[in-house]
């Protein structure tokens, strides 16, 4: 049997094939977000980086029982390059993870109880630290100068409450 | 500052200043030596100057907690200071004595302090001050510090002269009211003022009342005579974000421009920095406390940066310094707790 397509035919038959690739793209991708997804997907971020900032100027008593928090020594992020983890830590003489890091600064210069490294605060730490460092090329295992590689305008930044920095717990 | 007064000096005195200092050049470069403008204005000897040494500790931020780590790291600064070959004429403490700036800090700063052989003055920073503004700062300190024509009570800015040099201590590190609006305690304001990158006050600075003292108290000095200024803060730009630096340091600066020898040596930076700008030599201290990491700001002088501290030293990236007044100049050594300067800064620097 001889089949022949006509151009009516062979147009109906495109139109299937065009309409079933639509269907097969629907089910891998989908259309971008919508701004009000965006504005949402942003707020979370927000809260959980402001989250880390009230940890990092000591919002959490058990991280330090000598009084220093994170931004004693490292004001608005500075020299934590979270960018550049995992990295050799000479601490550990091995590589590391920024999370392990925190916790050996908790542990050590503040004296404190390690945070859970998969729980949510330590999620809020990371949070904030990369959001100083948004930008900053992602280049791990070098070592860090002791060199903020970020420049904060005055006055910017995350305008929450100043939490304890420094504050001694007994009070 | 919009004193038109202060401003119209200036302009007079720092046109003095470079006409003399481009002769100065013109001298040197005819005879083949190739000297910085500010080198060659600082190889001018000083002719009355007999010398000595002053010596340096600053930013112990002294927590309530008692054996506390920095108390230890006080004393080390102080035992480096007492034990020194050349005895220093006189120890300055730079600044944030205090952490929290509560009277049991401030007394056990002073208590610790005592230790020092040498006499000392001191001027405040800001942990030092906002829990009542300075009231218990000047009660327990000001005492250390000379009569020099301030209000009735308040010695936390000074000045006195010594072997030909003529030294001001100043507390630059105050901000506008912004807490009475928000009917602040104390202590509230404190630990606004305490956070480095809380902007709340703005950049700080000496204000009216002491640059109407400065200018009056510097105007009785001659020309030749070598101008050493104290401050917590610095007194140039480095980064407002985190204090580094004065509001009204411009109109300091210019008050000095007729001077032919100035140098500003401040704290609060916590890292051992190095500049001059115009005829002002600017020098900072480590602290005793915790080192901070450099901002970024391309500096004039980067090889004074001090190398990275490392973490699991505790010691490391702090220290005091001293400095010996010659009648060539001003030599500052470093003496850090562990190893952390550049060949530059080790066997020190003229400034």
């Amino acid at each position: 049997m001889k089949i022949t397509f006509t151009s009516r035919a062979l147009t109906a038959l495109g139109a299937v094939g065009l309409t079933a690739a639509f269907s097969l793209g629907s089910v891998q991708a989908r259309e971008p977000y919508t701004q009000a997804e965006l504005d949402k997907q942003q707020k979370a971020l927000w809260a959980v980086s402001k989250e880390g900032y009230d940890l990092w100027h000591g919002s959490k008593p058990s991280m330090s029982t000598n009084g220093l928090g994170c931004g004693n020594c490292h004001p608005d992020g500075a020299a934590a390059n979270p960018q550049t983890f995992p990295k050799f830590i000479p601490a550990f003489n091995r590589v590391a993870t920024f999370r392990e890091m925190i916790n050996w600064c908790i542990e050590n210069p503040q004296a404190g109880k390690a945070l859970d490294v998969t729980g949510p605060e330590m999620l809020a730490m990371e949070a904030y630290a990369f959001q100083l460092h948004r930008g900053k090329p992602i280049e791990p295992g070098l070592a860090a100068r002791q060199t903020s590689p970020v420049r904060v305008e005055y006055g910017k930044g995350f305008p929450s409450k100043p939490s304890m920095i420094g504050k001694d717990t007994r009070e | 500052m919009a004193d038109s007064k202060i401003e119209n000096s200036s302009k007079r005195e720092f046109l003095q200043f470079s006409g003399k200092a481009g002769l100065s050049t013109m001298v040197a470069t005819a005879a083949g030596v190739n000297l910085g403008l500010v080198d060659l204005v600082h190889a001018q000897p000083g002719k009355k100057v007999t010398p000595f040494r002053f010596a340096v500790i600053s930013d112990s931020h002294l927590y309530s907690f008692k054996d506390h780590k920095f108390d230890t790291q006080l004393m080390d600064a102080i035992e480096q200071v007492n034990n020194l070959p050349v005895k220093p004429d006189f120890v300055l403490y730079g600044g944030d004595i205090a952490q929290d700036g509560t009277m049991d800090q401030l007394e056990k700063g002073k208590k610790i302090l005592s230790n020092i052989k040498s006499k000392m003055v001191i001027i405040p920073g800001e942990h030092d001050w906002y829990v009542d503004m300075g009231t218990g700062w000047n009660g327990l300190y000001g005492a250390n510090n000379p009569e020099s024509g301030q209000r009735k009570g308040r010695k936390e800015y000074w000045s006195f002269d010594h072997k030909g040099v003529h030294f001001v201590g100043l507390n630059n590190i105050l901000v506008d009211d912004f807490w009475t609006a928000k009917k602040m305690t104390g202590v509230e304001r404190q630990t606004h003022m305490s956070m480095l990158e809380g902007p709340w006050g703005g950049l700080w600075g000496i204000h009216a009342e002491q640059l109407a003292w400065l200018k009056k108290d510097l105007a009785k000095q001659s020309t030749d005579t070598p101008i050493v200024l104290f401050s917590h803060a610095p007194l140039w730009d480095y980064y407002p974000r985190w204090g580094f630096g004065t509001s009204d340091g411009a109109e300091i600066r210019a008050m000095l421009a007729r001077f032919e020898n100035t140098f500003s040596f401040h704290g609060h930076v916590h890292q051992t920095i190095y500049n001059k700008i115009g005829n002002m030599s600017s020098v900072g201290a480590m602290s005793t406390s915790w080192p901070w990491p450099y901002p970024d700001v391309e500096l004039a002088f980067p090889q004074s940066r001090q190398y990275r501290a490392d973490p699991g030293n505790e010691a490391d990236g702090m220290g005091s310094y001293y400095a010996d007044i010659t009648p060539a100049g001003i030599n500052v050594q470093h003496q850090p707790f562990a190893d952390s300067l550049t060949p530059w800064m080790k066997n020190g620097f003229k400034a």
